[in-house]
């Protein structure tokens, strides 16, 4: 029952993605509702495994010799993955319903995001490497699709395959990551790899690990793979918080949370993954300070906000990074989906053209500075709960200095939030006004959402449960809810870390006195930090590489066969070799 | 003679393959390409002659000769018949003329 | 025991083939390559395989190569190879080396006869390889559909402004019919 439950998790969105693609772009509204009913239907589907959840293998299918086996584990680890994925995805189409309206190509839109849905649930509950690699390519793919979806605009299309090209160059870590452990374990299951990794090699466990640590983030966009998320949000906004802030930027954090015990013993493994997300978060979150899109700002927040991920994975705290990873998607898919509400309502992206909407708005108003307390980390939103449980992981397991970075950066993260929400809705009206404040799909999913910000560190407590008892290898504690509040609330890093958060919003109030620094600062910050540059100088490298061995490349039948004869001599010699 | 064929044979295979392939890289008339082609082919079935002949299984060889020949002959069929057709269009049987040509 | 000075007759005929300046004696040099392959294979014991070669390689082919020089015309052409001579002489006879020290030193074992040692040809052909067959059947099909593709009458190409005109009136029609299957919904609303 279970298995047949589990592989329908998978299976109910793509067979929606084939039923919607078949029904063509000529009726909308079949479009809208299949979509919808599909999405909720695995959103239920999941819930209801939730219960039943087991770190045994539910489902086994022998592939044959060279794929191995197809199983399926739904632990804590993978059904909360899924039910993100599912539920923020449910959400999401619903949004979709008034934003995409009358759109060009629907049935494509549809099913591409339907596909995703299943990819990433099927990433998360695999058991075996290759078909994790397997998704993390269909998901990838349908990314790509999605970003470049208005394949007319040449910004969009380069922002997709940028994303593309990025996160697929980072896969190749975690292929080769799965066929070391086909090498040496005769499979590719994960289990083999997590009960049985003090067999290997310290090499080859060294190059696995910071296999993985690129493969995860170069998807999941931290330093230095990171330029490719702030390109990607040419998207759909639906597309950009189901797949850029809920599902596909977290599969890395999801790797390394799931691979840690293997990994951990590697000298040096865990400080490199606490830098990465130390560096993420603290460049990312200036980097928001000075961007002029709405979406430019969230992404680079998207980016800050995951090093704090990776920054709990390297301390230690799978726990604590995958709460943060739970409250994040909801709060951050609250903020995309209200600022895509926003973006319909004025027809422009740019912040500078905002102001004063707050007496036009109030309903995005209340759901921005719900998706806000979120991000800053304030009591009663779930950001608040998860951040200070990484927060004090970090003082406790990782070096001062790095605590130090990210509490300033929670300062940071005040900063630019509340720079955000001042220039959309306070202040003077300095552009269009707006036509509407939130169309009824998008209100009714902005609710939920905002209820689940609100309300989901109430769940933390089971949530410890499930994690603890489903993974055998993380030999994880359980806490009750209320056990775990109390804790943060008298801990003394909590106040230190609202004390910080009050100075960000502070200084946005008398910003009027650093216009000197901010005029220092300004142009590195709009360059990115030299990371773009560096990105072309890679692309005209390998534009010149290919021109030199294009010469190989005659298109006469005589050379051609000379290099096949050749191609014959050296596999002759090789041959001969180990004869 | 102490020599046994198969290695004679074996000899001409080679022999023939070499000669195939250097005929492929010096040939410029498409015509005698696809003669360079026949002669590959040829040294293919001879091998495919001595191996059955040394296996024992000569009848089982002549079958997938069968299969090889009627192959070979549709390549050649199919070749002469674009030489012709190349020559009645373009003007040139060259191979490296054609190679230029755009559109 | 005639092996030999049939393989090095053979070897000699296939040089001769590729090296002779005029199209129709490499034809007739190839029709000797095929007929001295055709004692070859009778020689070995393929009494079958060598009459279809013989019929077929130095019969059928060569009649279409002299069919085809005829009709495509003996034209001299520069006979200066592409890739450099040198390198073509010494790139076949390394590779010539190579396969002989692969393949020779393992020839001359015998290989373990199977247990099913020779059974009637007609059964190997129709009943253990029967697939063969329909291979055949299907490759003879496919072949003849692609000469009467090539030998076809091409009509003489639009030329560019026809072109243009066809591609533009595609363009209205698909326009119309569009804006006739959208409007109803709108007008349904």
């Amino acid at each position: 029952m279970i298995s047949i439950l589990t592989l329908l998790i998978i299976g109910i969105p793509w067979l929606g993605a084939v039923c919607l693609w078949l029904v063509g772009d000529r009726r909308p509204r079949l479009l809208h509702t299949l979509a919808t009913t599909f999405a909720l239907l695995a959103a239920i589907v999941t819930l209801a495994v939730i219960p039943f959840s087991t770190s045994q293998t539910v489902l086994h299918i022998a592939m044959g010799g060279i794929l191995g086996d197809f199983t399926l584990i739904p632990d804590g680890l993978a059904l909360f993955i899924a039910a993100i994925a599912t539920v923020v995805g449910s959400a999401a189409v619903v949004f979709a319903i008034d934003y995409m309206g009358h759109a060009q190509q629907l049935a494509r839109f549809y099913a591409l995001v339907l596909f995703f849905i299943g990819a990433m649930a099927g990433l998360a509950l695999s058991g075996s490497l290759l078909f994790t690699f397997f998704f993390w390519e269909i998901t990838a793919v349908c990314s790509y699709a999605l970003i470049s979806f208005h394949n007319d605009d040449p910004r969009a299309v380069a922002g997709g395959i940028k994303a593309l090209i990025m996160t697929q160059l980072g896969g190749v870590g975690l292929l080769g990551g799965a066929l070391l452990v086909y090498a040496y374990f005769g499979n590719y299951q994960i289990s083999s790899l997590l009960t049985n990794y003090q067999n290997l090699p310290p090499v080859v466990l060294g190059l696995m690990g910071f296999g993985f640590l690129v493969a995860a983030a170069a998807k999941s966009a931290q330093v230095p793979f990171h330029s490719w998320l702030p390109d990607a949000m040419e998207a759909p906004t639906p597309v950009t918080a189901l797949i850029h802030a809920a599902t596909m930027v977290n599969a890395g954090v999801y790797l390394l949370a799931r691979f840690y015990p293997a990994f951990v013993s590697i000298p040096g493994w865990s400080i490199a993954v606490m830098t990465v997300g130390v560096l993420s978060a603290l460049l990312a979150g200036l980097m928001a300070l000075a961007a002029n899109d709405i979406k430019r700002v969230l992404a680079y927040s998207t980016i800050s906000q995951l090093g704090y991920m990776f920054y709990a994975v390297g301390t230690g705290a799978i726990f604590a990074s995958q709460f943060h990873l739970f409250s994040h998607a909801i709060f951050k898919a609250l903020l995309f989906l209200s600022a895509g509400a926003v973006i319909t309502a004025l027809g422009t992206r740019d912040l500078q053209q905002m102001g004063g909407l707050g007496k036009r708005m109030p309903f995005l108003r209340v759901m921005f500075v719900i998706g806000a307390l979120g991000l800053m980390g304030l009591p009663i939103a779930n950001g608040f709960f998860s951040k200070e449980l990484i927060l004090e992981s970090g003082l406790e397991a990782g070096p001062l200095v790095f605590y130090l970075i990210m509490l300033f950066s929670a300062g940071v993260t005040a900063l630019y939030t509340v720079r955000l929400l001042y220039l959309i809705f306070w202040g003077e009206s300095r552009g269009p006004q707006p036509a509407h404040d939130g169309l009824p799909a998008m209100r009714v999913s902005l609710i939920v959402l905002a209820f689940g910000t609100l309300t989901t560190w109430l769940l933390a407590g089971g949530f410890s449960q499930l994690l603890a008892s489903t993974l055998p290898f993380h030999h994880l504690e359980a806490e009750p809810t209320l056990t775990m509040v109390r804790q943060i609330c008298l801990a003394p890093t909590t106040w230190i870390a609202l004390g910080m958060i009050a100075l960000g919003c502070a200084t946005w109030l008398v910003r009027t006195r650093f216009t000197s620094l901010v005029q220092a600062f300004k142009p590195m910050l709009e360059v990115g930090f030299g990371f773009d540059a560096l990105n072309r100088q890679i692309v005209q490298g390998v534009k010149r590489a290919a021109k030199f061995v294009q010469i190989a490349q005659t298109g006469q039948l005589n050379w051609n066969v000379v290099g096949i004869v050749s191609g014959l001599v050296v596999i002759l010699l090789v041959a001969l070799r180990g004869a | 003679m102490s020599i046994s064929p198969f290695i004679i044979a074996f000899v001409g295979v080679i022999g023939l393959l070499g000669i195939g392939f250097y005929g492929l890289m010096v040939c410029r008339n498409l015509i005698k390409i696809v003669i360079a082609l026949q002669i590959l082919v040829k040294a293919a079935l001879l091998g495919l002659m001595a191996a059955g002949n040394l296996n024992g299984q000569i009848n089982l060889s002549q079958s997938m000769a069968l299969t090889v020949i009627v192959a070979d002959t549709i390549v050649a069929v199919m070749g002469i018949a674009l030489g012709v057709q190349i020559r009645r269009r373009v003007g040139t049987l060259d191979v490296r003329e054609l190679s230029r040509l755009k559109g | 025991m005639l092996f030999g000075p049939l393989i090095i007759v053979t070897i000699i005929f296939a040089l001769q083939a590729i090296l002779a300046k005029q199209l129709i004696t490499s034809a007739l040099w190839l029709a000797g390559v095929s007929a001295l392959c055709s004692v070859l294979f009778f020689l070995f014991g393929a009494q079958l395989v060598a009459v279809i070669e013989l019929s077929v390689g130095a019969g059928l082919v060569t009649v279409l190569f002299v069919f085809a020089i005829s009709v495509a015309g003996d034209d001299a052409m520069d006979a200066t190879p592409v890739p450099p001579r040198l390198l073509s002489v010494g790139l076949a006879a390394i590779f010539i080396l190579l396969l002989g020290w692969f393949i020779l030193p393992a020839s001359a074992d015998t290989l373990p006869v199977s247990a099913i040692a020779n059974p009637p040809l007609a059964q190997v052909l129709w009943q253990e390889r029967g697939l063969d067959l329909i291979v055949q059947v299907v490759l003879i099909f496919s072949g003849v559909l692609g000469l009467l593709g090539l030998l076809a009458e091409v009509r003489p190409p639009l030329d560019a402004s026809m072109a243009g005109e066809v591609g533009a009136r595609r363009q209205r029609d698909l326009h119309a019919m569009e804006s006739q299957i959208s409007n109803p919904q709108e007008a349904g609303k």
